[in-house]
């Protein structure tokens, strides 16, 4: 092996030599429309890609929310513009429960996987791999820019199905059996059913092909000097992500296809000693048991969580050291913490099954192995606020949305704590209260990291900056309204109110909720309208922003602020920078900040 | 970039450390575990001189071997450096408490049908006799 | 650990991999790693319904024919084959790498034709073993075979035993595919203008992943 070759990592000098070789200097030859914006390899693009195709689920998503909350926060009432746009399914202007239900299983199954797993992880393992490890471009930018496509094909085939006679799946997102496995169970268990089993397969297999991409990226392509205690924590936080999904969405796609048996074939995996009421008909499946459905989606279930918070976590940890102006606070043991998070999303997944029959004292391990997953994120809270801790803070949005994470994580994190518990959980689960409990602590958190994430690094994507004003109103009505939303959720909860439910007319227990379900309602829609101002914002600045004029200007340590300002496929017009220290020198030595790639001082000591 | 330290950095390739005497050796390990395992399942359905579930233990150590040569020598893993072999050998321990928990609650289930479910307890002690076994003439051996 | 890797080398300290492979291997080998998950769900499907039943079929009634020579007093004859098949053609595989490292194509040729060929008559045998199954009356959601104690089984002994070595066949088929393209490749010569037979190395991970998978199976369906 001749040494000229190991320019940056002998890693490219077998496979891509190619891509490192032809664009060192930038783009040497033409590239079409299609190559630069449609099957682009380069990861910048695919970044956008994932981005946009993200926020477009997204609003779908939340707009299939505020149709719920119209339900529910208004059940009396009619709106026959409903009946306009959803036809049959919102007859006379109600939302039938056949369609309540559909809402409620494509609001999760979009958010939970198109938005916060693809959309989220997508876009910025994608952007920030390569910039900030010091890489031209992914270890494999091929099989890069066929995770998006098959994304997409997931996209559409999940988006078919909201077409279809019968209408999208309507099992909830966890789709158990035997309601998604029997047809004639309901409406919904028909055709969308096979949509959504096909449209998941699709996407395991895009975020398998992306997390191959990312784990090996990071491990092999780091540039000369990176070593993996200078890496940035968004590149650790995104490293345990990507080994969480390559490891738990397999088992996801073979209780996948045991389902399909189970449709089709005539299996009785998920089946046993099933009457059907609506046929008057007991069926010859025997011996199986949807428990261990559960079992298998939960296997993916719990870690999938894992990888909607910790990609999250890594944004805000790097935009909270920057704009506190401080190193973060521990951050071997912020690396630490992540990987105990990473190990335990492993161990736990049965604590969403301990109403399921579960044995007892299987449960009461899971009890255990759930209460210590308090102990690494509690770790990671104290770091996050002792790192704002006489900080020099700049109220920049993303800092605002970084805040915003630590306390939305908190609340959440701390009821937790009471559904780990499996005797409470007999009381709580299936209430509002586990809704609460998830949207706080992995939706609306996940979410304040993504934005924190996109108004971070929105300067580096299209070398503009967004609007500040339509920022920070978005960030106090979102912040605000979703605590307004979630918190009174709790309440309801405690009092039994059971989740799932289209109509809750039947209990005069309830009715005392029927003015703060309005409420709820009332402010979710308020927080979906401040929503689209935000998309609006995107677009709106992607054209019209102000200009970024200098290469660096949140004044960060890493690798992506010393490209250029529009950064060319493979990112650095010259060589690759050398790193000669970790990410988070700032205020050292008098000095704002050091970057990573400038050489340690006579008296300085390794970090 | 490339300084003394990265010129020994190339892959560090044994170009001629191809060994086929230790692929032939691994394939005789592999085919007399193989066969082992064969005659002492034979052995025990002829004569039920054991009790199954240590045998059982026996088959699942000698697949363990067996797996443990497939990896270290074809697959090469045992002549890679430690680290690969570690990133590696530490997700595959993910497996111990995914078989253990989901195993445990199989059992746990098979106890409470086996108390709860009158009709499963009732079939577990019925003896049906194999009707639609087609080739039942010619089945020699024992029942 | 090799031997001719110096001794103190920085692994990790960034500019090379830490684990001394190129990417393409290093990504194989995380790809295998999950697909081990998904046959690992599948198996571990099959052990909690099998410990959540009352009973099982005992392997050694089942799967007692031969071809030709039809049911057999020695039971797991053909498996057997099949396994032998497979561990073969896995050594035929080390040995076109082995070849491939020494940039000897000619001899790769040789080494992956037999792979090939290995692959073939191992789906060879399992087309036959699904056909006399299918012939007896198992099928999915079909189960002819009485549970070891002549009590009435559920289906799920054929469902299992069709899927997963359905799945596990499926992967067979593909490695016979991606041989059957690295074999094409060899014959024109792109490895050798590349300089390097690694292609070989990763289709040959695949290879023997099959053949690790088929291990675990053959124990599972065939012995326990």
């Amino acid at each position: 092996m001749s040494t000229d070759l190991t320019i940056h990592g002998h890693g490219e000098m077998v496979g891509s030599q190619p891509v490192h070789d032809a664009e060192h200097e930038g783009h040497h030859h033409k590239e079409t429309f299609i190559t630069k914006y449609v099957f682009s390899q380069d990861h910048k693009m695919i970044c956008k890609q994932f981005l946009i195709t993200g926020m477009i689920w997204a609003i779908l998503g939340g707009f299939m929310s505020v149709l719920f909350r119209l339900q529910l926060g208004y059940p009396e009432s009619t709106f026959p513009w409903l009946e306009d746009i959803l036809g049959k399914w919102a007859k006379g202007g109600k939302i039938q429960p056949e369609a309540y239900y559909a809402l409620v299983t494509m609001h999760g199954t979009v958010l939970v996987f198109f938005v916060l797993t693809g959309g989220l992880s997508g876009t910025f393992a994608n952007f920030l791999i390569p910039l900030q490890i010091g890489a031209r471009d992914m270890a494999s930018p091929f099989l890069n820019m066929l995770s998006y496509w098959f994304f997409w094909m997931a996209s559409v085939v999940m988006i078919t199905s909201l077409f279809i006679e019968t209408g999208p799946a309507a099992g909830g997102w966890t789709s158990y059996p035997p309601l998604s496995a029997l047809g004639d169970a309901s409406i919904g268990s028909q055709g969308g059913m096979d949509y959504w089993i096909t449209g998941m397969a699709l996407f395991v297999v895009s975020s398998l092909l992306g997390g191959l991409n990312y784990i090996t990226t990071i491990l092999n392509m780091r540039t000369k000097g990176m070593s993996m205690t200078r890496l940035p924590l968004t590149i650790w936080a995104l490293f345990f992500t990507a080994t969480l999904g390559v490891l738990s969405f397999p088992v996801l796609l073979s209780g996948l296809i045991l389902l399909l048996f189970d449709r089709h074939a005539g299996t009785s995996f998920y089946l046993s000693d099933i009457f059907i009421s609506a046929t008057q008909k007991a069926l010859p499946n025997e011996g199986g048991s949807p428990i261990l459905f559960q079992h298998l989606f939960w296997f993916l279930g719990h870690p999938e969580v894992y990888i909607i918070i910790l990609p999250a976590m890594g944004l805000v940890s790097e935009v909270m050291a920057i704009n506190s102006r401080k190193p973060i606070f521990g951050y071997m043991a912020m690396i630490g913490s992540l990987f105990a998070i990473t190990i335990l999303a492993f161990l736990v997944w049965a604590h969403h099954m301990f109403v399921t029959g579960l044995n007892p004292f299987l449960g009461s391990v899971f009890v255990l192995l759930t209460l210590l997953i308090a102990v690494p994120s509690a770790i990671k809270v104290f770091n996050w606020l002792t790192t704002l801790w006489r900080g020099n803070i700049r109220f920049t949005p993303a800092m605002l949305f970084a805040i915003g994470f630590v306390s939305m994580f908190i609340s959440g994190g701390l009821t937790g704590v009471f559904l780990g518990n499996s005797t409470l959980d007999i009381h709580l689960h299936d209430t509002y209260f586990i809704i609460a409990h998830f949207h706080i602590v992995m939706g609306v958190s996940a979410f304040l990291g993504m934005f924190c994430g996109v108004y971070h690094w929105f300067p580096k994507m299209y070398g503009r900056y967004m609007n500040n004003t339509m920022s920070y109103i978005h960030f106090w009505v979102t912040f605000a309204g979703a605590y307004l939303i979630f918190w009174p959720m709790h309440y309801e909860g405690l009092a039994g109110m059971p989740r799932r439910y289209v109509e809750y007319s039947g209990w005069s227990t309830f009715n005392q909720f029927a003015d703060l379900n309005r409420f709820i309602s009332t402010v979710a829609m308020i927080v979906f309208a401040v929503q689209l101002m935000f998309v609006f914002n995107f677009f709106y600045s992607i054209f019209k922003g102000r200009k970024v004029t200098s290469q660096n200007p949140w004044q960060a340590n890493t690798l992506e602020w010393t490209t250029p300002i529009h950064p060319g496929h493979g990112n650095w017009p010259g060589e690759i920078p050398e790193v000669h220290r970790w990410a988070y020198d700032y205020g050292k030595d008098g000095k704002d900040f050091i970057l990573q790639t400038e050489p340690l001082g006579a008296d300085e000591q390794h970090h | 970039m490339s300084s003394s330290n990265v010129t020994t950095s190339g892959l560090e390739k044994e170009k001629n450390s191809f060994d086929t005497k230790a692929i032939w050796r691994t394939f005789w390990i592999l085919l007399v575990i193989t066969l082992f395992e064969l005659i002492v399942a034979i052995i025990y359905f002829e004569t039920h001189f054991f009790p199954k579930h240590i045998l059982n233990g026996v088959f699942i150590i000698m697949t363990l071997a067996k797996a443990f040569f497939i990896v270290a020598e074809f697959m090469h893993l045992g002549h890679e450096i430690k680290n690969l072999i570690m990133t590696i050998a530490i997700p595959a321990c993910l497996f111990i408490w995914f078989i253990i928990a989901f195993l445990w609650d199989g059992s746990s289930f098979h106890t409470l049908r086996m108390r709860y479910d009158g009709y499963q307890l009732q079939q577990s002690k019925t003896i049906v006799k194999p009707a639609e076994h087609k080739e039942e003439g010619k089945k020699p051996g024992k029942e | 650990m090799a031997h001719s890797v110096p001794v103190g080398q920085k692994w990790w300290s960034g500019g090379k991999s830490p684990f001394n492979v190129e990417y393409g291997k290093l990504m194989m080998w995380y790809f295998l790693m999950s697909d081990a998950f998904t046959f690992g769900a599948f198996l571990i499907s099959y052990g909690t319904i099998r410990f959540s039943s009352y009973s099982w079929p005992d392997p050694n009634e089942v799967f007692r024919s031969f071809p030709v020579i039809g049911q057999m007093t020695v039971p797991l004859a053909f498996v057997s084959l099949m396994t032998f098949i497979l561990i073969m053609s896995s050594v035929t595989m080390v040995m076109a790498v082995g070849a491939g490292q020494m940039q000897d194509r000619k001899a790769v040729m040789k080494w992956m034709f037999l792979t090939i060929l290995g692959g073939l008559a191992f789906l060879g045998c399992q087309a036959w073993e699904w056909t006399h199954l299918y012939h007896e009356g198992a099928w999915w959601g079909r189960n002819p075979f009485m549970n070891i104690n002549g009590t009435q089984s559920s289906t799920n002994f054929s469902n299992f035993f069709f899927t997963i070595t359905g799945f596990h066949g499926f992967h067979v088929f593909s490695g016979v595919i991606i041989n059957i393209c690295m074999l094409i490749k060899t014959w024109r010569g792109d490895f050798e203008k590349t300089g390097h037979y690694l292609m070989i190395e990763k289709a040959g991970l695949y290879w023997h992943f099959v053949d690790l998978v088929w291990v675990f199976v053959f124990t599972c369906f065939y012995l326990l």
